[in-house]
């Protein structure tokens, strides 16, 4: 046991050479990314690739991707504690690194995306919870807060065990002292510390699904041909999990050649995980074909130039490549070396290959996903545009910070298995030397993962265009040569009041009893706040009105039968609304029946003839109330202000997070187990004196 | 019912109904275009217009005119594609801070200096009508020497996203947006939805509400919901000599030089 245990914190204790030149490569390849990313700050995403047309390359396929890696790493750890699998044991503070890590690495690479970082607290000053930005924003905050709490409250007792190792340096002990909070390993300290983690594990599962759903609805939720799909959630997290379980063998293994971890890690962990792996290669095979068959089958319109482009045009190469070693590769490798007994000797070789494989594959994926969608816009937007501007090669700027971010997950998972044992040390000890392997079912895959099926309504209200009709008349006859008779026009408005529209009579009626619930029910699920809300979806008609010219001459008797042009002046030019004559009384009657609201001067010009001089008349004509300023109805998720039906859902499950989040870790741990602890007196004299007195 | 009444009240206080200062127009107006595609020759001088008049920085075109050919047997046409500025802006539907919003005159403002820079605006938009900052934009005099507002949106500034605006600066002097007035085709429409007339640079006036009987109007693709406030009329009887012509006449009096020589 101590022997093992020796073992364990070698890798906590001892530093080789290696272990100072693997560091130092790191930090150059990240101080080249700093570099890089100076270049980009000081001259623009310019230096980027990316152009109008492809505005998302690099970064967010890394972002994706890391978001992606993070995603095994609790969820598998989560499910082996929930299922309480008795093997998960040396591996699961290694996927619950990965996870913390990728995360870091993920989050920033969506800043690093934005043109204007120096702006990012307009975020949370002025965020709105209708983005899918904000979404991911709320989502990946709460996902790491949840993973950094995932990770350190298991660890608790082995930090514990390591501030009484004399061989560490005093700043270390110190450090894990402080970070034990006054764990000495009691039964009620115990129950509670199992209390808080299996109460995590238990929340983190659904936070990890819901993550990478609302990563993928960055996507989803625009209209690209491609991105405009509703499998995009599932299909995510899938992948995520995927190329997550991809990670954490790979690291596993890692892990395991440096640190000589063979007697914690062994070829059962390899083999399980294998077999996890397998079975989630054929789910995302299944989630590829679903994805690409039912485009690809139709060639729907919009979707044909991506469809074409991915299976043989110019992005058919990496298409293939990426889905035979994302996919296909590593599922025949881990079929051969985990199915046929011929080959089982070659199982960790055989499954290690297939996860490095799948984590390869799964950045190409992700690349596929984000670029070649925005390659194929509606409109060809690359018209008359430089080739560069209308293609996506990645700069060394890009390369250099993704090889930055690779770099940087590498470091800090270096460094903290520095500083932390990468195996736990207290769980292991508990546990009986001979795993029982006994358990099959390991890679059942849980059925309670099934996407959070938030799908907002959204409401799209079409504005009525209500025909109008404007009477007409043919052309008039133009006059010849005028006579000196003089002519006055004379003007009468005559509005003609619609018939009471139905509504009126609905405001005199009382409301039914169901009627009433829709009033109050109907306010949180609509966009209708009252029935007289003059959003223009319910633009009234305005009412016809009548104009009327009367044609006189000097003495006064009427003219007939002549021609009068009836013209409304609008605030950017004239309306012309054509001619009509005068009848015996000379008076020429138009009924103006347009969709026209508030006050225009309309004219009326005789023209004159071989008879009469011309005339002209301008009278203000009132059409009608125009409606107030209002947004319209049909964007229901453009209103400035929180939309209840996008905002309660998050908010209330991402703070039930939060909330679990406080009792686990505040209540539980710092807490209660903290007033348990005899010794947190006197390490922590601030905390509760009435503890230290009894 | 005390219970529904405190509800709603509650309610409404959370989710508030009062538009803010800011997506209030100056006027109480709902701007629409009506573009006449069978008048559009594909001159592209209000792409000109309004780059001049908004110092639109290069490889930016706020208004821009596509040669599209949907299929062999109807030929190609031209499709000056301005912001649509839809009712239902899947932009500013994704925009995570506010920085571009719908105005209740129907315009769909974008505010630089609010602007993160996370181009999820421009991965929203189908019409491909936004463009992005990459580098520092060139500066002239005049552009620098007003201070930066969203009505015409310059001094440009890197790494912010912009767009078509329907020039509102224009519209607040009663003139019609620069690429409506430039138009010689007459070929843009533009007007107010409440005043249901549209105005070209010709000085001609229709009535908004008969087009859409008389010309069968259609808005671009329609079947995605965003409700463009932007109107087409087909490109049938075309007022103007097709692409394939044009291209022959070129040639032709390209070949004329050539041969006195």
């Amino acid at each position: 046991m101590e022997a093992r245990e020796q073992n364990l914190l070698r890798s906590v204790l001892e530093n080789t050479w290696r272990f100072y030149v693997w560091v130092g490569f790191l930090i150059a390849v990240l101080l080249w990314g700093l570099y890089a990313y100076i270049q980009q700050l000081r001259d623009g995403l310019i230096v980027t690739g990316m152009r109008d047309q492809i505005s998302w390359g690099l970064y967010i396929t890394n972002f994706v991707f890391f978001i992606g890696i993070s995603h095994a790493g609790t969820l598998i750890s989560a499910i082996l504690r929930v299922t309480d699998t008795a093997w998960r044991t040396p591996i699961t503070r290694m996927a619950e690194a990965i996870t913390v890590f990728a995360l870091c690495i993920g989050g920033p690479m969506v800043m690093i995306d934005m043109g204007r970082p120096d702006r990012m607290l307009n975020l949370f000053r002025y965020g709105r919870i209708q983005s899918p930005i904000i979404w991911d924003v709320l989502g990946v905050s709460t996902y790491l807060t949840g993973c950094i709490l995932y990770f350190y409250i298991p660890m608790i007792p082995d930090l514990a065990f390591l501030a009484e190792q004399p061989r560490l340096a005093s700043w270390r002990r110190r450090l894990y002292s402080t970070l034990a909070i006054g764990w000495t390993g009691t039964p009620q300290q115990k129950a509670l510390l199992e209390k808080a983690i299996s109460f995590m594990a238990i929340f983190i599962i659904p936070l990890a699904v819901s993550v990478h759903t609302v990563v993928s609805w960055i996507f989803a939720m625009t209209l690209r041909p491609g991105w405009n799909s509703s499998i995009f959630g599932p299909y995510f997290v899938i992948g995520a999990i995927y190329s997550g379980t991809a990670g954490v063998i790979f690291s596993m293994y890692v892990l395991r050649r440096v640190f000589h971890l063979q007697d914690y890690v062994e070829e059962l962990h390899f083999r399980k995980l294998g077999l996890l792996l397998l079975a989630f290669s054929l789910m995302y095979l299944y989630f590829n074909i679903n994805e690409y068959l039912t485009a690809g089958y139709k060639l729907e319109g919009s979707e044909r130039m991506l469809m074409q482009r991915l299976f043989v045009g110019d992005y058919a190469v990496l298409f293939w490549v990426a889905q035979s070693v994302c996919v296909f590769i590593p599922a025949v490798l881990m079929i051969a070396v985990l199915g046929l007994k011929r080959y089982h000797r070659y199982t960790i070789p055989g499954v290690v290959l297939s996860s490095a494989l799948v984590i390869v594959g799964a950045w190409a994926k992700r690349y596929i996903i984000v670029v070649p969608t925005l390659r194929s816009p509606y409109l060809p937007s690359g018209q008359r545009l430089p080739w560069e501007w209308t293609h996506y090669h990645p700069t060394w700027v890009e390369w250099s910070i993704t090889a930055a971010a690779v770099a940087g997950f590498c470091l800090i998972y270096t460094l903290m298995v520095k500083l932390f044992p990468i195996v736990s040390i207290w769980e292991t000890r508990e546990q009986p030397q001979e795993v029982a392997v006994s358990e099959l079912p390991d890679e059942s895959v849980p059925s309670r993962w099934w996407k959070p099926g938030d799908v907002f309504p959204i409401l799209a209200v079409a504005a009525l265009l209500l025909c109008g009709r404007s009477a007409n008349a043919a052309g008039p006859a133009k006059p010849k040569t005028p006579k000196p008779t003089a002519i006055t026009v004379e003007w009468k408005t005559v509005p003609a009041p619609q018939p009471s529209r139905e509504s009126a009579a609905d405001e005199s009626t009382p409301l039914l009893p169901r009627a009433r619930v829709f009033m109050y029910t109907g306010r949180l699920f609509t966009v209708e706040t009252s029935p007289d809300d003059p959003a223009e979806g319910s633009l009234k008609p305005s009412s016809p009105v009548a104009v009327t010219a009367t044609l006189r001459d000097s003495t006064g008797a009427p003219i007939s039968f002549k021609p009068v042009e009836f013209s409304a002046k609008t605030p950017l030019g004239t309306l012309v609304f054509g001619s009509r004559p005068t009848l015996a009384d000379g008076k020429a009657q138009l009924v103006i029946k347009d969709h026209r609201y508030g006050t225009y001067p309309v004219q009326a010009v005789f023209r004159g003839d071989d008879e009469y001089a011309p005339a002209t008349f301008n009278v203000p004509v009132d059409f009608g109330v125009r409606p107030a300023p209002s947004l319209p109805r049909a964007g229901v998720l453009i209103t400035p202000y929180a939309t209840p039906y996008i905002a309660a859902p998050f908010l209330l499950f991402y703070g039930a997070m939060w909330v679990a989040f406080i009792y686990a870790f505040g209540y539980l741990i710092l807490w209660k187990m903290r007033k348990l602890s005899p010794e947190a007196s006197v390490a922590h004299v601030k905390t509760a004196p009435a503890v230290s007195g009894a | 019912m005390a219970a529904g009444v405190a509800w709603k009240a509650s309610v409404s206080k959370v989710f508030r109904e009062v538009l803010p200062s800011r997506s209030l127009a100056p006027g109480n107006q709902k701007w629409v275009m009506v573009i006449d595609l069978a008048k559009c020759d594909g001159c592209r001088d209000c792409t000109k217009a309004c780059t001049a008049m908004h110092f639109v920085p290069p490889m930016q075109e706020w208004i821009k005119v596509f040669e599209i050919t949907d299929n062999e047997a109807a030929g190609p046409y031209f499709l000056p594609r301005p912001c649509m500025q839809c009712d239902n802006p899947p932009c500013v539907r994704g925009c995570p801070v506010g920085a571009t919003y719908k105005r209740t005159d129907g315009v769909v403002i974008q505010d630089d200096d609010r602007c993160i820079g996370c181009r999820n605006c421009i991965a929203q938009c189908p019409y491909s009508a936004r463009s992005f900052n990459w580098g520092e934009p060139p500066h002239t005099h005049e552009e620098l020497a007003r201070p930066y507002n969203v009505e015409y949106n310059y001094p440009h500034r890197k790494g912010t996203v912009e767009k078509c605006i329907f020039c509102p600066e224009h519209l607040r002097m009663g003139k019609l947006p620069a690429c409506a007035a430039t138009c010689k085709m007459g070929a843009i429409y533009f007007g107010d939805k409440f005043d249901d007339a549209v105005t070209n640079g010709k000085g001609e006036t229709i009535q908004f509400t008969k087009i859409a009987k008389r010309g069968a109007s259609f808005r671009l693709m329609e079947e995605l919901g965003t409700e463009p406030s932007v109107y087409y009329l087909p490109p049938a009887s075309r007022k103007y000599p097709s692409p394939d012509e044009k291209a022959q006449t070129e040639t032709a009096q390209a070949a004329m030089p050539g041969m006195e020589h």
